[in-house]
């Protein structure tokens, strides 16, 4: 149930308007002045196009925005060639957009949607980025049919990648979530996804309050699916392209971002994947075009160099959190000429570095602070041996990847429960 | 019934009936004359104060009625002029107005005129037709009747030429570009009009006049002949009325009431469609959109509208989306569409539910314009889609649950269309004599609802202004009348609603609620809240004392 404290007395007053939608679009913003526009326009056109028989409302929830980005929400249009006979949607299209009180940040406004989606009893439920620049209505369409259709409670996006993009995705975060969820989710951080009414009360219910939610409400949602018996889904949108409002920040603190969500996750459902078996395939709708490199080339021999120098400056440490076989192999790896990581060893890396953040070895930040180093060592391997190789090649090792995590897993799971 | 007001028609309640199906006195299992007379205490009764009767001239009755053989008398089968002049007298003497077909466009194939004119290219008739030797003039022109018909051209085996028809083929259109033919229908209308007719409800009117590369709709030339017949009749008959079919978006129909001297009154056909859209979409969008694109008429003009008639429910004006929509929602049966259109009545289409019904009425009687009841909506009759062409929406009127539901005592195998009898809309179920008795019926309420329309101009003389409050489900306006004003307040969805109100601009007036005469807060100058129940709709006079 939703928590009606939440909402504003105005608010309110608009939601009663509006009653019972059938697809809601969420969209949280904070000073998303320059892209906003076009992110609703998309929204605003999908429903249209896709759905235009459905009672649907886009829903910002602002979180304090001084650029008039709330302004531009309710005021964007779609073209409209004003015959009586032009193609438009059936129903109209509600807007409302309000601010959200709280702490700032995409679990809040995350929050405050789904209270709202719940209310309105929305059938469907769809999330977007308001940075996102390469949004069309077809988002709109991929992301909501499977969950209109009954064919899934949670669609996440699939995003077209080439090698060298999103490697702390495809590097550790998916492969990761993989092994332990047991579903090949391609794109757990999901900056898009739909869901059902039925996900949405279960999130709800759960409590909004803990540390993994403020940074971390994309994965705690992928891993509350995942957990919690939600048909997961996968919806081919194309490739995503970002046009940050704000300076985005340093690889270092979005590591540890990502890393606490990850691990403070798998805390949360332990319970579930430490018994999951073997990973299983999640249905896919569409088919994603091919990709291009979205941003410019990381500079491997750095990235390489900085593993080394690492590895030997930190031996100390990393003794505490790997094993003597993994340690030794990770310092194998650093000496060798080209930089070779291979999968078993970066998967084995991974699970250690998780169980110490489980046992809590150090503080938990200094164990994710360690573990940059070593995923770079890992990213410069992958790229030497794969950033020009060609989708199916780069395909099939991510592929690989992801075996050699779950082969890896059994052993982690293990050692968690002595733990 | 010509004296009194000339402006009559603004305040009409309009009655459609098929003479043919209304009540047969003779027990030939044809309705006629004398069984409508016989019935006009009823129709009194319902509080109508003007009746559309369908065609009542010989024909061949391949279009039932409306391909005439012959326009200076009624058909043998409906009784004898005698029978209709009775009737007409004793309309007039309850207060009730008659407005009769007049079909300008064409003839049927039977008519002497086509049959002098196809019989000799050098009769004085011929010229009477539109004619060809080729049948590739006026290419691009659509089709009306798309189930039926391929081409508006003809073959005339016995003159051997083409001829022109813009509905089926068996209805010739008459050439209006020979003066002739205006004259001969000036007469026509002459005629009815001598004998106390008070309208002409004209069919087919974009269509009169043809011309090379254009659409042969509303010509300019078209306007000429209406305002010839208009300004005879003003001279003539002064009083009378004309109401214009032209099935087109209300922008498109506008020219047919021109600067006030073509037609009095023309259908509103969008307003019709996007009622029955906008109630299944529980959205007023549809509805506030025709209404803010409907031109201002001249002061002497009026729109007709209405929910069904005789016809489909014409999805002509429509986006694909949107027809797909109503198909969906009102014709999931296949064999329930025709042409682009649907042919279904009222409560079938409206699954029998009587709020929506009364919701739709009520919608009907409060909106711009005369409203038309189509004979049987009133007690919520069925239809038969089996029937073939639009006869399905046709079909006997249902007076009581006894022999051919009262409508005839000629053996059920003799009627001109067969009676409804399925045990939902059946006679047995759904009939005139039940209702009566059922203070609480469809047909009293109906009774109610007619008379508190016809309480005020307010309805049928005001303007409108739409509210635009949040709640889309809610469709809420305010009439205006000299200094009367109503508002009006509509739950287009099944569920509960509320709704706040902007009515700052009325603070100070007190709703009374035209029904039940419940006094309501009176209004302020903040936002005034109402609830609605699921297709519930209030009508409040607004009262300043």
């Amino acid at each position: 149930m939703a928590d009606e404290s939440l909402l504003s007395d105005d608010l309110l007053r608009q939601l009663v308007a509006l009653g019972h939608v059938d697809v809601l679009v969420g969209i949280p913003t904070l000073n998303n002045a320059t892209t906003v526009v076009d992110v609703v326009r998309a929204a605003q056109a999908g429903l249209g196009k896709y759905f235009p028989r459905a009672r649907s409302v886009i829903f910002n929830a602002d979180s304090g925005s001084d650029d008039g980005t709330p302004v531009l929400v309710r005021d964007a249009t779609t073209d409209d060639t004003g015959t009586v006979t032009a193609s438009r949607p059936l129903r109209t299209t509600q807007r409302i957009t309000t601010p959200y009180h709280g702490l700032p940040g995409k679990g809040s406004a995350m929050r405050m949607i789904f209270a709202v989606a719940d209310l309105l009893s929305a059938d469907a439920i769809v999330a977007l980025d308001p940075d996102v620049t390469s949004v069309t209505p077809e988002w709109i369409s991929a992301l909501v049919r499977p969950v209109r259709e009954g064919q899934a409670d949670l669609v996440a996006p699939l995003y077209s990648r080439a090698a060298v993009d999103g490697p702390l995705v495809t590097q550790l975060v998916r492969p990761l979530v993989r092994a332990a969820y047991g579903w090949r989710v391609q794109e757990p951080l999901m900056g898009e996804f739909g869901c059902s009414r039925r996900f949405v009360a279960h999130c709800l219910e759960r409590s909004w309050g803990t540390g993994v939610i403020p940074d971390g409400v994309d994965l705690w949602m992928s891993g509350e699916a995942l957990a919690n018996g939600f048909r997961p889904g996968q919806a081919a949108l194309g490739p995503r392209l970002l046009a940050h409002a704000r300076k985005p920040p340093g690889l270092p603190d979005v590591f540890q971002q990502v890393m606490d969500a990850v691990c403070s996750c798998l805390e949360l459902h332990a319970g579930y994947w430490l018994s999951r078996g073997p990973a299983e395939p999640v249905p896919c709708y569409g088919t994603l075009p091919g990709a291009v490199e979205l941003g410019p080339r990381p500079d491997v021999t750095r990235m390489a160099e900085s593993f080394a120098r690492d590895v030997s400056a930190l031996n100390p440490v990393l003794a505490t959190i790997l094993s003597a076989p993994t340690l030794a192999g990770v310092t194998a790896a650093a000496a060798t000429r080209p930089l070779v990581y291979p999968d078993e060893l970066w998967a084995a890396t991974v699970f250690e570095f998780l169980l110490a953040y489980h046992r809590a070895v150090m503080t938990r930040e200094h164990v994710t602070q360690t573990l940059l180093p070593l995923y770079l060592g890992r990213t410069a391997s992958f790229l030497l041996q794969h950033g020009s190789s060609g989708p199916a090649v780069v395909h099939d090792a991510l592929e690989s990847l992801g075996l050699a995590f779950e082969q890896a897993k059994p052993q982690a799971a293990a050692q968690w429960k002595k733990a | 019934m010509s004296a009194g007001d000339p402006l009559w028609y603004k305040d009409a309640v309009i009655y459609q009936i098929h003479v043919k199906t209304f009540f047969d006195s003779d027990g030939d299992g044809v309705g006629d004359f004398k069984g409508l007379s016989s019935k006009l205490d009823y129709l009194e009764a319902l509080g109508v104060n003007t009746l559309w009767l369908l065609p009542t001239f010989p024909s061949p009755f391949r279009d039932d009625g409306y391909d005439i053989a012959d326009y200076y008398s009624i058909h043998p089968m409906y009784g004898t002029m005698e029978d209709f002049t009775s009737f007409l007298g004793a309309a007039h003497a309850r207060g009730l107005r008659v407005v009769t077909e007049l079909v300008l466009n064409h003839t049927s194939d039977k008519h002497p005129w086509f049959q002098e004119a196809r019989n000799s290219r050098d009769s004085p008739r011929r010229d009477w037709y539109v004619w060809s030797d080729t049948d590739d003039r006026y290419r691009g022109v659509r089709i009306i009747f798309l189930d039926t018909e391929t081409s508006n051209w003809a073959w005339d085996p016995v003159s051997k030429q083409y001829y022109w028809h813009r509905f089926f083929s068996h209805q010739p259109d008459l050439n209006y570009d020979n003066p002739a033919v205006r004259e001969e229908m000036w007469r026509v209308m002459q005629f009815w009009a001598g004998l106390g007719v008070d309208g002409f409800r004209v069919d087919a009117v974009p269509y009169l006049v043809e011309r090379e590369g254009t659409t042969c709709e509303g010509m300019p030339e078209t306007h000429e002949v209406i305002r010839y017949l208009r300004a005879q009749l003003d001279a003539h008959f002064p009083g009378r009325m004309l109401l214009a079919e032209a099935n087109q978006v209300p922008e498109l129909v506008r020219p047919y009431f021109g600067d006030g001297d073509e037609f009095h009154m023309a259908f509103h056909f969008p307003l019709m469609t996007r009622m029955f859209m906008a109630i299944r979409l529980e959205d007023r969008g549809p509805l506030t959109d025709i209404v803010r694109r409907t031109p201002i008429l001249p002061d002497t003009c009026q729109w007709a509208v209405f929910l069904r008639n005789h016809d489909e429910l014409t999805l002509e004006m429509v986006t694909p989306e949107e027809r797909e929509f109503m198909y969906d929602e009102y014709a999931s049966d296949p064999v329930a569409r025709l042409n682009l259109g649907i042919r279904r009545r009222l409560a079938p289409l409206l699954d029998g539910d009587r709020r929506r019904i009364e919701l739709m009425n009520g919608l009907l009687m409060s909106l711009p314009g005369s409203p038309i009841v189509y004979y049987g909506d009133e007690i919520g009759m069925g239809d038969n889609v089996y029937l073939g062409d639009r006869n399905g929406v046709r079909t006997p009127m249902q007076w009581s649950g006894g022999w051919n539901g009262g409508f005839s005592s000629a053996d059920p195998e003799q009627l001109a269309f067969a009676m409804i009898s399925n045990p939902v809309y059946g006679y047995q179920a759904v009939n005139v004599l039940a209702q009566e008795r059922t203070h609480h019926s469809l047909l009293n309420w109906m009774r109610r609802l007619i008379r508190v329309r016809r309480s005020t101009r307010v309805f049928s003389r005001g303007t409108i202004a739409l509210l635009d409050p949040p709640n889309q489900r809610v469709l809420a306006y305010v009439r205006t009348f000299e200094k009367e004003q109503v508002l009006v307040v509509n739950n287009l969805s099944g569920t509960v609603q509320a709704v706040e109100l902007d009515l700052s601009s009325l603070a100070g007036a007190i709703p009374v609620e035209m029904f039940g005469q419940s006094l309501f807060p009176r209004i302020g100058s903040q936002p005034y809240f109402l609830t609605l129940g699921p297709h519930a709709f209030y009508w409040f006079r607004l009262r300043r004392l």
